[in-house]
């Protein structure tokens, strides 16, 4: 370079040739260099190129894995909605029969409130049959009770009118002590206190026939048998003096307790007893026995009395209502069959053993308190 | 009127103490014994004449109706009252029929009881003074027989 720029005109030439050609040079420089930066950012765009290629294979393995998956769950989804179709349908059909089911359940509700109509109905006059029949009950019971008085008037007036005539003698003898001007008071007191006792003996009577007529509940509690054989021997025992009938009383050591009515009871042990009164009245010994003895379930209360008996085949029949061996308007024929009825309803029993001509015997039994410990009040 | 003498009989005590007393109060000087059974009346009866007898009809043992039977079987004059039941209609006719004087039923009126006692004392008084008079008459009439019979002696004597 150095020679040629020492040749002046040639050197010129030559020169600018030279400088062109430098310039040109130069250019192709740049340009390679130029390249060379285009094909090294080209290898990096490769590179990202291929990495991006590779990622996207990864993607598109993953895609596919997701298509499977999604292939399954479409089958699955297919199966199911068929399923789900046919229990559509099967709902469709359960829904029409139900439909007619309802329609049929209407139907017989219907009928239904139709019948609950009618036996309401029949269970109103059931309760209302039921009611006339305790009524009525309760009525037989009180008629029970009065024929069981009925027998027992023609005693009980002469019981009731010896204190009352005691009470008027009594009274009038004090009006007259008063009247006469008599001296002294304590006499007439003495009449007076005499009237009054009279008075409380009739009023015992009374309130003892109140109480047996009186129409009550029927109710059923432990009842000690004592007292109650006692009150029924009270109201005839005016007529067992009169006609002399000797009556003994054995209970037994234990206190026998049962269950049930004391009145009914009563009535029951009435009309035996009455029974028995009327069986010794033309007997050479005129005694009547009353006897317990406490069992393992009942107690058994026996009325012994030493009458004519009971002809033989009669003793079935003398529970029957109404049916009597008394001559007409002596007796109702109700006492024992009323009797029976009572004890029955108390869950008892009655028998009669009798031989004829030797007297008779009636055994009931009772059944005692479930709970032996309860007491009677 | 001499000293009366009645006897009750009755089975009830109240009634042995009260009736006597009524009787005491009504009736100036009246004697009252009781007997409370037929058989203690009887015993008392045998013992003393009474003027009149009061009995129970309805009493244990002996009934008044045989008490009856066996006071007019032992005291026919004596008259009888019995006492019966209100209403008894049927024993106090029998009573009657039987020879009692009268019956009395209870309650007791006393002043029926009363009146009633007195006839019968009064009748039983009659009935002796009657028999006294008739027993005199009878004494007078022998005693005229026998004048008769004397005098018609004495008129024969003459006559010869």
């Amino acid at each position: 370079v150095e020679a040629l720029s020492a040749m002046p005109e040639a050197v010129t030439e030559d020169r600018e040739a030279e400088s062109r050609l430098r310039a040109q040079v130069e250019a192709l420089e740049w340009r390679l260099r130029k390249r060379d930066e285009q094909r090294r950012a080209m290898l990096h765009i490769m590179g990202d190129l291929n990495e991006v290629n590779r990622r996207l294979g990864d993607q598109r393995k993953a895609m596919l894995h997701i298509l499977v998956d999604y292939e399954k769950d479409r089958s699955g989804l297919a199966r199911q909605t068929e399923r789900l179709d046919s229990s559509r349908r099967a709902l469709l059909h359960i829904l029409q029969d139900s439909h007619r089911s309802n329609l049929r359940l209407a139907d017989s509700r219907k009928a239904m409130i139709h019948i609950m109509g009618d036996l309401r109905e029949t269970t109103a006059e059931m309760q209302r049959r039921e009611q006339e029949l305790r009524d009525k009950q309760e009525q037989l019971v009180q008629a029970g009770k009065l024929a069981t008085l009925g027998e027992l008037t023609t005693g009980v007036a002469h019981e009731l009118n010896n204190p009352l005539n005691n009470t008027g003698l009594f009274v009038g003898n004090a009006i007259d002590l008063i009247e006469l001007g008599a001296a002294d008071k304590g006499q007439i007191v003495r009449e007076l206190r005499q009237a009054m006792q009279q008075v409380s003996k009739a009023t015992q009577i009374i309130s003892h026939l109140r109480t047996f007529g009186r129409a009550a509940p029927v109710s059923r509690e432990p009842i000690s048998l004592r007292p109650v054989i006692e009150r029924a021997l009270s109201l005839v025992q005016e007529q067992l003096r009169l006609h002399e009938i000797e009556v003994t009383l054995d209970l037994g050591p234990e206190e026998p307790v049962v269950v049930g009515n004391p009145i009914q009871l009563e009535q029951v042990f009435i009309n035996l007893l009455a029974n028995a009164r009327d069986a010794v009245l033309d007997s050479p010994r005129k005694a009547i026995r009353i006897s317990a003895s406490v069992g393992s379930a009942t107690v058994e209360i026996a009325f012994v009395d030493t009458g004519h008996g009971i002809p033989s085949g009669l003793e079935r029949r003398i529970f029957d209502p109404f049916f009597t061996t008394k001559e007409v308007g002596k007796g109702t024929g109700l006492g024992l069959s009323i009797t029976y009825g009572i004890v029955k309803e108390h869950g008892g029993t009655i028998s009669v053993v009798s031989t004829p001509g030797e007297g008779a015997t009636f055994l009931i039994q009772l059944p005692l308190p479930a709970d032996k410990e309860t007491s009677a009040p | 009127m001499t000293a009366v003498h009645v006897l009750i009989v009755d089975d009830d005590p109240a009634l042995l103490q009260a009736l006597p007393e009524t009787l005491r109060l009504r009736m100036n000087g009246v004697t009252v014994d009781t007997a409370d059974s037929a058989a203690a009346a009887l015993d008392r009866i045998s013992a003393r004449d009474y003027d009149a007898i009061v009995a129970d009809i309805r009493m244990p043992g002996m009934d008044g109706l045989t008490l009856l039977a066996e006071i007019l079987g032992r005291r026919p004059d004596t008259p009888t009252l019995m006492i019966t039941g209100h209403g008894e209609y049927d024993l106090a006719l029998r009573s009657l029929r039987g020879g009692a004087y009268d019956f009395i039923q209870k309650p007791i009126d006393r002043d029926r009881f009363v009146a009633s006692l007195h006839r019968a004392i009064e009748a039983h008084a009659l009935n002796r003074r009657e028999k006294d008079r008739r027993s005199a008459l009878g004494r007078c009439v022998s005693e005229l027989e026998l004048i008769v019979v004397k005098l018609e002696r004495e008129g024969g004597a003459s006559h010869e």
